[in-house]
C-alpha cells in the first residue's frame, strides 16, 4: 500500500511538472501581432513559436523562478524572470532592433564604399575598376557627386572648396601628405595603393565631430583587418613594375608591396606638350603588419616614397620657360589599435607620423623644406544600449616646418614654425526608433601657434520615410588653419570657418540606388593677401568670405541591364568667394557649374573581359581676362573625356589590362594664363593651360600567385 | 528495500527520459524541418543550443537551415538578416569547439550564399574566404565527403565563370562518393548529409 502510494505520488509529481502552462501574445510596438517568434524558458527545451495571431502556448515541467525569452529577427530579444506558474496570458511587446538592416542610417553628406550593403553606393571593387582611375582611388572618387573634375590638379575638390579643404584619414589617423609631390598643372595621385583598403567613407560635408581641420570634406580609409590568404602579386606595366606579397602566420599577417614608376620610356614614344628634362620617376614601398589580440587588433602601416622630376614650365611672362626641379622623400607611419574593454566599452587609439622633405629648384633659387607631422588620438565608445551610444576622445597634433631658400639674388632666407593643436570631441548616437535617429557632436580645438580656441557643434538627423527611402539633414561648423604657404610668413591669423546645411534623400531598392543631396555652405574668415602669391612681405587678413550651394544627384542601377552595372552622378554648383588676392567675390577657376559622370562596367562572359567606360563632362570653368573690366567673368569651353579600360582574364590568375584616357581626343582647356603686362597693342596676351598630353595609355600584365589559384588582381586595377 | 529499488528504478527511468529529451528535441527539430517549417525548426534547435551549452550541433543545424533557406528567397532584407543570424550561430558553435571541419564547411556555404545573393558587393571579399575555408576543412579532415564535394562544386563554378573546363574536378566528386561510403561517426546527430547532392553536382561531368 505504502509502495502504491509512493508510486502514485511520484507519477503525480511528474505529471504536475508536465502540466504548467505558459501562454501569451507577442506584438510589435505598432500593436501588430508577430508571427514566428521563438518563445522559451531559458536553459530548457520547453518553448514554442507564435502563430499568426502572435499567440503562443506550451507546457513545461519546470517550476519556480524561470526566465522566459522571446526572440525574433530584427527585434530585440525580450526576457522576463518570474514564477512559471504566473506566466499566463502574457502580453509581450518586442522592441525593434535598431541595428537591423531595415533601420534608418545617419548618412547625410556621406558616400560610403564598403563590403556591407547598408547605404553603400560603391563596392571596393568599383573604385578600382573605374576607367580612367588607373588604380588611383582619388580619381575614382571624382566620379561621385559633390566633386569637381579638376584634371590638371588631380586632388579632391568638394562642393566649391579648394583641394586644401579636404582631409584624408587612414584608420582614423591623419594622413598629412596624401598626394604625391608635384607642381602646378601636373596632376597628382593618391600615394596609397587601393588594395590595402577594405572600405571608404567619403564625406562631402556635415561630417562627424571626430574629425576637424577641413572646411569641406573628409575621406576616411580603413585598411583590411585580415587578409584572406597568402599570395604574391606581380604587375608589369608600360610605365613601371610592382611587386606585392602577403604572409599569414598564427595571429599575425604582413602585406608588403613596392612599385617603381618611370615615365621616361613612355614619354619618348608619345609626344608631350610639356618639355620634360627628367620625366617623373618614383619608388614607393608600403607594408602593413597586423596582430590579432584576444580582444583587439593592432595594425602598423608604413609607407615610403621617393620621387623626382625636372621640367621646363611654360610661362607667358618668360618665353623660354621656367626650369623646375623637385626631389621629394616622404615617410609615413600609422599605428592603430581597436578593441573592446568589456562592459560594452570600445577603445580606438593610435598615432601617425609623417616626415616630408622636398628639394626644389626653380631656376636659380634652391628651396629645401622639411615638415614633420604627428597625430595621436584616443577614442572611447560606450554602448549603453542599441539605442544610445556615447563616444568621446582627445587628439594631439604636432607640426613643425622649416624651409631654407637660397638664391644668387638674395641671401639665404629661413622660415620655420611649430604648429600644435589639441582637440577634444564627443558624440552621441540616439535611436528613437528604427525609423528615427539623431547624432549630436561637439568638437573643441586649441591651436598653440595662433593662440586660438574654437568650438564647433555638429548635428544630424535621419528619418525613414518608407521601407526603401529615408530623409536626413545635417548641420556643422568647421574650422581650418591657414595653409603652410601662408603660415610660414604670418602667425597672427585666425582659423577659417565654414558652416554646412545639408538635406539628403536616399532611395534603395532591388539593387538600385537614388540619392539626392542639397546643401548650402557658408565661408567666413577666409584668408586674403595683397600680392599675386603669398610672400614674406604680403599683408594677410582674415577678411575673406564666400558661399557654395548646390544639388548632388546619384543614380546607380545594377539590375536593369544584364551584365552591365552603371552609375550616373550629376552635381550642380553655385559658389562665389572672396579670398586670396581676389578683388571681389567671384567663382574660382576650379569650380565648374555642372559636373556629370557616367561610369559603366560591362562583363562579357564569352570574352572573359570586363570593359569599363567613364564619361565625364563639366561645364566651362571661370577664368580672369585682364582685357575685360570684370574680374573672373570668362568661361573656358566645356570639358569632356571618355575613358575606356579593358581587363582580359587570360586565366584565373593572369590579367591583361589596357586603359586609354580621353579616347575621343577632346581638346580640353582648363584655364588661361595672362601676361603680367600688356603688349604693344595694349592687350594682355595669354596662353591656354592644357593637359600634358591629351591621352594616356596604360598596358599592363598582372599575375597573382597563390595556393588556391582563384584570386586575381582585378580588384587592384 | 523493495520500495527503494522501485523508487530507484523509477527515478532512473525519469532520468533516462531526461537524457533522451535531447534526442527527442533534436528529432522533433529535424521532423519540423522536414515538414517545411524551417523557422520553427530553427527555434527548436536554438532552444536546445541554449540548454546544452557544450553542444555545437544544434547551432550548426540552426545555421544550416537559415543558409539553405536563403537559396529559395529573393527579398534582400530577409536574406541579409538570415545570413547574419547564421553567422551568429556559427560563431557560438565555434566558441564551443575549435578546429571543427564541419563548421568550416558550413561557414564556406554561408559565404557562398553571400556571393550567390549579391556577387558585385560580396564576390570580391568572400570568394577567397570560401576557398580558404574549404582548404582548412580538408586539412583537418582530408576525407571529409562534404568538404570534398562542395569544394569541387565551388571550383566547378569558378571554372565555368572563367571559361575553363569544370570536368577536371570530376575525380574529386568520385572521391567524395567514396568518402560518403566510408563515413562513420558515433556521435548522435553528427552531420552526414550531402549524399543526395552528388547527382546534382555530377551533372556537370556528363555534359
Amino acid at each position: 500500500m505504502r509502495l502504491t502510494l509512493t508510486i502514485a505520488f511520484i507519477f503525480f509529481f511528474i505529471s504536475i511538472h508536465a502540466q504548467t502552462k505558459v501562454s501569451g501574445t507577442v506584438t510589435a510596438p505598432s500593436g501588430a501581432p508577430i508571427m514566428g517568434a521563438n518563445v522559451y524558458l531559458e536553459g530548457t527545451y520547453d518553448g514554442g513559436s507564435t502563430d499568426e495571431k502572435g499567440s503562443f502556448f506550451f507546457t513545461t515541467s519546470e517550476t519556480g523562478k524561470q526566465t522566459l525569452q522571446v526572440s525574433f529577427l530584427s527585434f530585440e530579444t525580450y526576457t522576463t524572470t518570474d514564477e512559471v506558474s504566473t506566466m499566463n496570458d502574457l502580453k509581450i511587446t518586442l522592441r525593434e532592433d535598431v541595428n537591423s538592416l531595415g533601420s534608418v542610417v545617419l548618412n547625410a553628406g556621406t558616400l560610403s564604399a564598403g563590403d556591407t550593403s547598408k547605404t553603400t553606393v560603391l563596392s571596393p571593387m568599383d573604385i578600382v575598376t573605374t576607367a580612367g582611375s588607373d588604380g588611383d582611388y582619388i580619381a575614382a572618387l571624382q566620379t561621385l557627386p559633390g566633386t569637381s573634375k579638376v584634371a590638371e590638379d588631380g586632388r579632391l575638390f568638394v562642393r566649391g572648396g579648394d583641394a586644401n579643404e579636404a582631409n584624408i584619414y587612414i584608420d582614423g589617423l591623419s594622413v598629412f601628405q596624401p598626394y604625391t609631390a608635384t607642381t602646378t598643372n601636373i596632376p597628382t595621385r593618391g600615394r596609397f595603393s587601393p588594395f590595402l583598403f577594405k572600405g571608404t567613407n567619403f564625406s562631402t560635408g556635415g561630417y562627424s565631430a571626430e574629425y576637424g581641420g577641413a572646411l569641406s570634406s573628409v575621406l576616411l580609409l580603413n585598411t583590411i583587418d585580415e587578409p584572406d590568404q597568402e599570395k604574391t602579386d606581380i604587375s608589369i606595366i608600360n610605365v613601371g613594375l610592382g611587386l606585392g606579397n602577403t604572409q599569414k602566420w598564427k595571429k599575425n599577417s604582413l602585406s608588403i608591396n613596392a612599385f617603381y614608376l618611370n615615365l621616361k620610356p613612355y614619354q619618348e614614344i608619345i609626344s608631350q606638350r610639356i618639355d620634360w628634362i627628367k620625366p617623373y620617376e618614383s619608388l614607393s614601398g608600403e607594408a602593413v603588419y597586423r596582430y590579432a589580440f584576444k580582444k583587439g587588433l593592432l595594425k602598423i602601416y608604413g609607407g615610403i616614397n621617393y620621387s623626382n622630376f625636372n621640367l621646363i614650365q611654360e610661362d607667358i611672362n618668360t618665353p623660354r620657360g621656367i626650369n623646375f626641379k623637385l626631389i621629394n622623400r616622404n615617410t609615413y607611419l600609422n599605428t592603430s589599435y581597436k578593441g573592446t574593454l568589456g562592459n560594452d566599452w570600445k577603445i580606438t587609439t593610435g598615432v601617425s607620423y609623417a616626415n616630408d622633405r622636398s628639394d626644389i629648384k626653380i631656376e636659380n633659387t634652391a628651396i629645401d623644406n622639411q615638415e614633420n607631422n604627428f597625430h595621436a588620438k584616443l577614442k572611447l565608445r560606450k554602448r549603453f544600449s542599441n539605442r544610445f551610444k556615447l563616444s568621446f576622445g582627445t587628439e594631439q597634433f604636432i607640426n613643425t616646418f622649416t624651409e631654407q631658400a637660397k638664391s644668387p639674388d638674395f641671401t639665404t632666407f629661413n622660415t620655420s614654425y611649430t604648429n600644435n593643436s589639441t582637440a577634444a570631441f564627443t558624440e552621441t548616437n540616439i535611436f528613437f526608433s528604427k525609423k528615427f535617429a539623431m547624432q549630436l557632436g561637439l568638437r573643441a580645438v586649441h591651436n598653440s601657434l595662433l593662440h586660438d580656441t574654437k568650438i564647433s557643434p555638429r548635428a544630424s538627423l535621419a528619418y525613414k520615410t518608407s521601407d526603401q527611402s529615408q530623409v536626413s539633414i545635417a548641420y556643422g561648423d568647421f574650422y581650418q588653419n591657414p595653409e603652410q604657404a601662408i603660415l610660414k610668413y604670418n602667425k597672427t591669423l585666425e582659423p577659417q570657418k565654414s558652416s554646412h546645411y545639408i538635406l539628403n534623400y536616399l532611395y534603395q531598392h532591388n539593387k538600385r540606388t537614388f540619392r539626392a543631396e542639397g546643401y548650402y555652405k557658408s565661408y567666413d574668415r577666409l584668408l586674403k593677401f595683397n600680392t599675386d602669391t603669398p610672400e614674406f612681405s604680403s599683408i594677410y587678413t582674415n577678411s575673406g568670405s564666400g558661399y557654395a550651394t548646390g544639388l548632388d544627384l546619384f543614380w546607380r542601377d545594377n539590375k536593369s541591364i544584364k551584365n552591365i552595372e552603371y552609375w550616373l552622378s550629376y552635381s550642380y554648383l553655385d559658389t562665389k568667394r572672396n579670398y586670396k588676392n581676389y578683388p571681389t567675390k567671384a567663382t574660382p577657376n576650379y569650380a565648374a557649374k555642372h559636373n556629370l559622370s557616367l561610369v559603366t562596367k560591362y562583363w562579357i562572359e564569352d570574352w572573359k573581359s570586363l570593359i569599363s567606360t567613364t564619361y565625364s563632362v563639366a561645364s566651362g570653368r571661370p577664368y580672369n581676362n585682364p582685357n575685360t573690366p570684370i574680374f573672373q567673368n570668362q568661361k573656358t569651353k566645356a570639358y569632356t573625356s571618355l575613358n575606356l579600360s579593358w581587363a582580359y582574364l587570360i586565366s584565373q590568375q593572369k590579367i591583361l589590362y589596357l586603359s586609354v584616357s580621353n579616347i575621343l581626343g577632346a581638346d580640353n582647356i582648363f584655364n588661361y594664363q595672362y601676361a603680367n603686362t600688356p603688349n604693344s597693342t595694349g592687350n594682355f596676351s595669354r596662353r591656354a593651360i592644357r593637359p600634358g598630353a591629351d591621352q594616356f595609355v596604360i598596358l599592363g600584365f598582372f599575375w597573382t600567385i597563390s595556393d588556391d589559384k582563384s584570386d586575381n588582381q582585378l580588384d587592384n586595377l | 528495500m523493495k520500495t527503494i529499488i522501485i523508487l530507484f528504478t523509477l527515478l532512473t527511468i525519469t532520468s533516462i527520459n531526461a537524457q533522451s529529451s535531447y534526442e527527442k528535441g533534436m528529432n522533433k527539430a529535424f521532423e519540423t524541418w522536414k515538414n517545411k517549417k524551417p523557422d520553427e525548426a530553427i527555434h527548436i534547435f536554438e532552444r536546445i543550443a541554449k540548454a546544452e551549452k557544450e553542444n555545437w550541433l544544434p547551432y550548426y543545424y540552426a545555421a544550416q537551415i537559415h543558409i539553405t533557406t536563403t537559396f529559395s528567397i529573393q527579398d534582400a532584407e530577409n536574406i541579409e538578416s538570415r545570413l547574419s543570424k547564421a553567422q551568429e550561430y556559427l560563431n557560438e558553435a565555434k566558441a564551443i569547439t575549435k578546429e571543427n571541419a564541419e563548421l568550416l564547411i558550413m561557414e564556406a556555404l554561408l559565404n557562398t550564399a553571400y556571393v550567390a545573393y549579391n556577387p558585385s558587393i560580396y564576390g570580391m571579399k568572400r570568394s577567397p574566404k570560401v576557398e580558404q575555408l574549404y582548404q582548412k576543412a580538408k586539412q583537418l579532415e582530408p576525407q571529409n565527403p562534404r568538404a570534398t564535394l562542395y569544394h569541387a562544386e565551388w571550383k566547378m563554378g569558378a571554372a565555368n565563370f572563367f571559361g575553363n573546363d569544370p570536368k577536371v574536378f570530376c575525380p574529386e566528386v568520385e572521391k567524395a562518393i567514396l568518402y560518403f561510403e566510408k563515413e562513420a561517426n558515433d556521435t548522435p546527430f553528427y552531420p552526414k548529409w550531402g549524399k543526395n547532392e552528388i547527382k546534382r553536382v555530377q551533372k556537370q561531368c556528363s555534359k
